[in-house]
């Protein structure tokens, strides 16, 4: 059971993860309308993206948050006796940055309920900015610490 | 009543009592994965890990919406700043890097 959640975590997490870029490439550098994948990866409605967004980084957390105690029991221990502790810290600063993350995401919909509102526009830009470096640097710090013993288990 | 009006403190209060739980052990209950079991704030461990991340959780989530609650009726005449909901939170991230430093240091 826990294998499939951690699998299901991971492909929540892969969906968000191209979700958010999506949404945070389109909002700080729109498309001006020319040819090429770069463009056309720009070009969508940002908008679009929010709830979509919102339901997989919930649903990310939650899983995880489920993942969490066999992590705590099996996985942390091995990596504490091995002394890695820089692995340790990566995924403490995760946990840390998500926990935060979780509770922009009321105002990050808010910031998307009118996108041609100037007013909101840094703050818009902002927090999808921030939220998209979160879910990066747990994305890429999860598949580390998942693969710890392959990496470091020598 | 408009509650959208208070989520930029609801992400700025939540990041700061957060942070300020699980630095000053103000977790409303900890978990002992070994046993299943919850006990009230900060425990000890019993015989396992003890984890504090749900406790922490808690705590922020109910000290934003305490703020929120408080804050929501003066939010009718006077507009919060939107800076709120993105720059503490950002601050708080940044300052966790350097809480969690010795990880990196040792």
């Amino acid at each position: 059971m826990t294998t499939f959640l951690l699998i299901l975590h991971g492909l929540c997490a892969v969906a968000l993860l191209g979700g958010l870029t999506h949404q945070a490439l389109a909002v700080l550098w729109p498309s001006r309308g020319g040819a090429g994948f770069t463009s056309a990866y720009r070009a969508v409605s940002a908008a679009r993206f929010t709830n979509a967004n919102i339901a997989f980084f919930v649903t990310t957390f939650v899983l995880g948050a489920v993942l969490y105690p066999p992590y705590r029991i099996a996985v942390r221990t091995w990596i504490e006796r091995a002394r890695l502790w820089h692995i340790s810290g990566l995924f403490e600063y995760k946990e840390q940055a998500l926990a935060i993350g979780l509770a922009m995401l009321p105002f990050f919909w808010l910031v998307w309920q009118d996108p041609k509102d100037e007013s909101m526009a840094v703050a818009r830009k902002c927090a999808t900015a921030i939220l998209c470096l979160i879910v990066w640097y747990a994305f890429i710090a999860g598949h580390i610490v998942n693969n710890v013993r392959g990496l470091f288990g020598q | 009543m408009n509650v959208t009006r208070v989520f930029g403190l609801f992400a700025a209060v939540f990041a700061i009592a957060y942070t300020i739980a699980f630095e000053w052990h103000w977790e409303l209950f900890s978990y002992h994965p070994r046993t299943g079991e919850f006990g009230w704030g900060q425990q000890v461990s019993r015989g396992g890990p003890v984890m504090h991340w749900y406790g922490a959780l808690a705590t922020g989530a109910l000290a934003a919406l305490a703020a929120c609650a408080v804050a929501l009726p003066f939010t009718r005449s006077r507009k919060l700043p939107l800076w709120l909901g993105w720059a503490v939170p950002l601050a708080c991230i940044i300052l966790w890097g350097w809480l969690l430093r010795g990880f990196f240091q040792r």
